[in-house]
């Protein structure tokens, strides 16, 4: 089972749109929201080097914006 | 493939709709958009959708969603890619994810994208402290200070929107005057954090791993952690010209009162139509009359062929 993690902020679309994805997958996810979670709005800009959001990590794997084809292809999703 | 009477691209606040309505029509009717909610869901606050006193652009586009999905409309999130005219009432809509669809008629709710700046360091920097999205980006900017550049009403409720984060928001101008809404104009008068930078044009955004301010034409710069670009919009209307609808000089589809562009089976509606006064409501209008003008345009044909 992979480990995914988001960093999101509650007003992002695509973030909205990622945790969709993850639901109707059958795909479990920790969520933070780094609108509040200074700690963790940090540790996304330095895993990124950017500010924009989703972030979504997969084992891993750090993936910038809802970028469906590669999320699949790092949960191994046809 | 798929066959429906009344295709349409897009699905923000023209398109949504647009799909209630032809469903009601009984038109055959499918919604693809990149975007589910479109551009409003970028907008933190909407207090001028008649019967809505005050929602979140997302709540807004939400309750739209429902009411299209009680009308047994499909929404695909897709992009739509090409659009080609086969005939009289027939077009092939391809998608990026491969699919094709046929298509009697097909409504242009397309919106818009975000103008840029053009300056130097504004690609750069992007998501590294500079966003057209002040909803999106916004709460990452807590406590510094950030400039919005624009004088519309959009670029007033930005700076609004960033002053509940920011502890110091800048709303730079070329022009002389802003143009808000005089409601929000007033509100940003009251606002302390909020000062106007007029008669200023951004010649650069400048920093390191981040942004670290703005330099001006007119000499002088200002010591920034983020820049929020909101100077206007595109019209998204390149896959509509291909077909040989007609544009005005702003790259906005032309539409009359009925929706109908000047290609027959082809309806815009919304932002990327070339109303003057642009809001959710009028794209919404326009949406839902491309919807009876569709219904009317294919029940003509048909009755021609008898």
């Amino acid at each position: 089972m992979a480990s995914v993690v988001i960093y999101s902020t509650p007003s992002c679309v695509y973030c909205r749109l990622a945790k969709q994805f993850f639901t109707e997958q059958g795909v479990k996810y920790i969520e933070h929201n780094v609108a509040e979670d200074y700690g963790k709005a940090e540790e996304m800009i330095k895993k990124t080097g950017q500010q924009g959001v989703p972030v979504i990590d997969i084992d891993g794997k750090v993936i910038v914006g809802f970028d469906k084809s590669a999320i699949k292809a790092a949960l191994g999703l046809p | 493939m798929e066959e429906y009477d009344f295709l349409i691209i897009g699905a923000g606040s023209a398109g949504l709709p647009a799909a209630i309505y032809a469903a009601r029509f009984k038109l055959k009717t499918l919604v693809i958009g990149e975007v589910p909610g479109g551009t409003i869901t970028t907008t933190h606050v909407v207090e001028n959708w008649p019967g809505v006193i005050t929602a979140t652009g997302w709540d807004l586009m939400e309750t739209l969603m429902k009411h299209v999905k009680a009308n047994e409309v499909e929404v695909l999130t897709d992009k739509v890619t090409a659009v080609e005219k086969k005939g009289e009432f027939r077009f092939l809509v391809k998608t990026a994810e491969g699919k094709e669809f046929a298509a009697k008629t097909v409504l242009f709710a397309t919106g818009t994208a975000r103008k840029k700046l053009g300056a130097p360091g504004e690609k750069e920097f992007e998501n590294k402290g500079v966003s057209y999205c002040a909803v999106c980006d916004g709460a990452l900017f807590k406590n510094k200070a950030v400039a919005v550049i624009g004088g519309s009403d959009s670029a007033a409720k930005e700076a609004l929107f960033l002053s509940e984060h920011a502890s110091k928001v800048y709303l730079i101008h070329r022009g002389d005057k802003i143009r808000p809404e005089p409601i929000n104009g007033d509100r940003v008068k009251a606002n302390k954090k909020i000062e106007l930078v007029l008669n200023r044009n951004v010649a650069q955004i400048f920093g390191e791993k981040f942004v670290k301010g703005v330099k001006f034409k007119e000499g002088g710069e200002l010591a920034l952690d983020g820049v929020f670009i909101e100077i206007g919009a595109t019209a998204n209307s390149g896959l509509a010209t291909k077909l040989g609808v007609k544009v005005d000089e702003k790259g906005e589809i032309i539409i009359d009162v009925e929706s109908r562009t000047n290609v027959s089976g082809v309806y815009a509606a919304g932002d990327v139509a070339n109303r003057h006064f642009k809001q959710a409501i009028t794209g919404a209008a326009e949406g839902v009359v491309a919807s009876f003008s569709a219904y009317e345009d294919i029940n003509a044909a048909a009755a021609k062929k008898k």
